[in-house]
């Protein structure tokens, strides 16, 4: 036998206990606009696909800067051709799926009758601002986290992908307000 | 022709993930009037959603490394090393559900919101044990099928458990909400 309960307990528990710390703040900022959550539900609906997308970005994209860096083809510099390159294609692949699921998630609203008065063209408009400017910041993360982890002699694959996720969490949900507030919605 | 291959290998599965996530969110959507009748209850869902997804995927890649290193095959699943496995990850689930539900408790008080401190925290123990054990089955199905077909557990477990975690998670909270709200 190599495993042992305890052991998993005690490896696991303190990055989940900053991960439930910074997800408890996200929770706070929900409370303080439940009143526009409760008012326009079709953003209730968007905030776990935003978040979602972000996080799994950020990982595919640690994950394979982990694998480069361990095989040797991606440098831990800020220079890395190879990285931008990654980096680039993450972006565009964020785009295309914000897009495509912010007319997702209007279909359904449309079904469930609770598009209020938003058009679709400003939904998508504020699901694909919010996105795009949460991908660059998690992306930027993630490969910070990978080269910070890899230079420390730490595994890249360990780190990256709950730091991503939970940094991602939060930051989403601050975009998402600050973009309706762009847009004069809930006001 | 690189960029093309990472856009094809990975594109179809981030927009499956998202399509679960919209499921997880009309969850969500429904529980409006929830919000209002259980405060503090909006400010446990991202980190239960982070906890369980945190614990299974970890769980899915220790037992994708196991069966790498030979200690779980599909003639010997249910071994020592899986039971401690899964009761490592129920005592987790267990002690961090308590945790989420006493820190939102504390902030939601400083925030000059007053949940009901039994309430809460019942709420997401209940939501947390039992999408655990839910999602612990699943992830020894997946398992148990990825090594009858031969392939590598760890090309398939995070992305399904990242798909159908957020969505047995969000319908967990529901259910502990509404049992809590007429039991208390």
């Amino acid at each position: 036998m190599i495993y042992n309960w305890k052991t998993i307990v005690k490896h696991g528990l303190p990055l989940l206990l900053v991960a439930v710390v910074i997800e408890i703040f996200a929770g706070q900022i929900l409370q303080g606009k439940q009143e526009l959550l409760v008012a326009i539900p079709i953003f209730l609906i968007s905030i776990p696909v935003v978040n979602s997308v972000a996080g799994n970005i950020g990982s595919v994209l640690g994950a394979r800067l982990a694998s480069g860096l361990h095989v040797g083809y991606v440098t831990s510099n800020l220079g890395d051709k190879e990285m931008h390159k990654n980096l680039v294609v993450s972006l565009l692949i964020g785009f295309f799926t914000y897009f495509i699921l912010a007319i997702v998630i209007y279909l359904v609203a449309l079904f469930g009758k609770i598009t209020e008065d938003l058009a679709l063209l400003e939904f998508v408009g504020i699901i694909i601002i919010t996105g795009f400017l949460l991908i660059c910041v998690v992306a930027v993360i993630s490969v910070l986290t990978a080269f910070i982890s890899f230079r420390r002699g730490l595994d890249p694959d360990d780190m990256v992908s709950p730091v991503v996720t939970t940094v991602g969490d939060v930051m989403g949900i601050v975009f998402l307000f600050i973009v309706l507030g762009m847009f004069g919605v809930g006001i | 022709m690189y960029a093309k291959e990472m856009v094809k290998q990975s594109l179809p599965l981030i927009i499956f993930c998202g399509l679960g996530a919209i499921v997880a969110g009309s969850t969500l959507s429904l529980m409006t009037d929830l919000f209002y009748e259980i405060p503090g209850l909006i400010v446990v869902i991202p980190a239960i959603i982070a906890m369980r997804g945190n614990i299974s995927t970890a769980l899915g890649s220790r037992l994708g490394s196991a069966y790498h290193l030979g200690v779980i095959d599909s003639e010997n699943l249910w071994s020592d090393d899986l039971k401690q496995n899964i009761l490592g990850s129920l005592v987790l689930s267990f002690s961090v559900s308590v945790i989420i539900g006493i820190l939102a408790y504390i902030t939601s008080l400083f925030l000059g919101v007053s949940p009901d401190p039994a309430q809460l925290i019942l709420i997401v123990v209940v939501a947390g044990i039992i999408s655990g054990l839910i999602l612990t089955l699943l992830t020894i199905g997946i398992i148990f099928l990825v090594f009858k077909r031969g392939y590598d557990p760890d090309n398939i477990t995070g992305p399904a458990l990242a798909t159908f975690g957020d969505m047995i998670t969000m319908a967990c909270i529901f259910g502990s909400a509404i049992l809590m709200e007429v039991l208390l």
